[in-house]
């Protein structure tokens, strides 16, 4: 890790809150609290962990995130076969096990430190995005959210699913009650984290 | 009706409404979700919010 808060980074969001903090950083940090305060500490510590290292100005750089993104890019059929293996071994621990959290936890650190250290994206400078581009698509994840919020509310408690108001989390429990169900999500979630790592 | 099939008929027509914009959206000027996340990740914070926003899913699903 080194120190980068001298050095002007030219991809750093320019839009800021009233207060002149990030609003990245603000969503991070109340969702980390929100995880905390819903008692998932190990969410919590992520979310506002790196709140606290985008403000902080702290560049990470690791070798090996670089190196492990270039070997995929040019073997894309041995990092395709090793997702599915791996997706396949891991889907066979219990959800929520000490395995399979350190089996999400790995990739999603690699995949964070990929977003740490690269200081700008490949391509050139994409299109700002129209009024109308950024209603709809506001539109659309801000209706699902607050849905998810309200059948959340509408729970027995936070922690407890229900049926008749059921969470996104609550609709995908059978399938995650199975190996192969696992397995799947595990894969399609590895595929994002990659589709994601190469914007 | 029952609560259950409202609250799937519900999430099932905000998925169609994504689906809908993604297939039609450049005919009235939408991008593409693929061009939204493109453009919030040339930031180094929007790559990075959206990053740990794909940990956040994996742990959430997955992990303790």
């Amino acid at each position: 890790m080194s120190s980068g808060a001298d050095k002007p980074d030219k991809t750093r969001l320019h839009r800021s809150t009233g207060l002149g903090i990030d609003p990245v950083i603000v969503i991070l940090a109340l969702a980390g609290i929100v995880d905390g305060l819903a008692g998932n500490p190990v969410h919590a510590f992520l979310l506002v962990g790196v709140a606290l290292l985008l403000g902080s100005g702290i560049d990470v750089h690791l070798r090996s995130a670089s190196i492990g993104e270039k070997a995929g890019e040019q073997r894309p059929i041995m990092a395709l076969t090793f997702a599915i293996v791996y997706a396949g071994v891991i889907g066979g621990f219990d959800r929520y096990s000490w395995p399979a959290t350190f089996a999400v936890v790995v990739p999603g650190v690699v995949g964070l430190l990929v977003a740490f250290q690269r200081t700008q994206s490949p391509g050139p400078e994409p299109a700002p995005i129209g009024r109308v581009g950024a209603i709809a698509w506001a539109a659309v994840f801000v209706s699902l959210g607050l849905w998810e919020l309200a059948n959340l509310l509408l729970q027995p408690d936070l922690v407890t699913g229900s049926y008749a108001h059921p969470t996104l989390s609550t609709l995908l429990d059978p399938v995650l009650a199975v190996h192969s169900g696992r397995s799947a999500l595990l894969l399609a979630w590895l595929g994002l984290g990659w589709y994601l790592a190469r914007r | 009706m029952s609560s259950h099939a409202v609250a799937i008929v519900i999430y099932a027509l905000i998925a169609c409404a994504g689906i809908v914009l993604e297939l039609i959206g450049r005919r009235i000027e939408v991008p593409s979700l693929g061009e939204v996340l493109t453009r919030i990740m040339h930031t180094r914070s929007g790559r990075i919010g959206v990053m740990a926003g794909w940990m956040w899913l994996g742990l959430h699903y997955f992990a303790r």
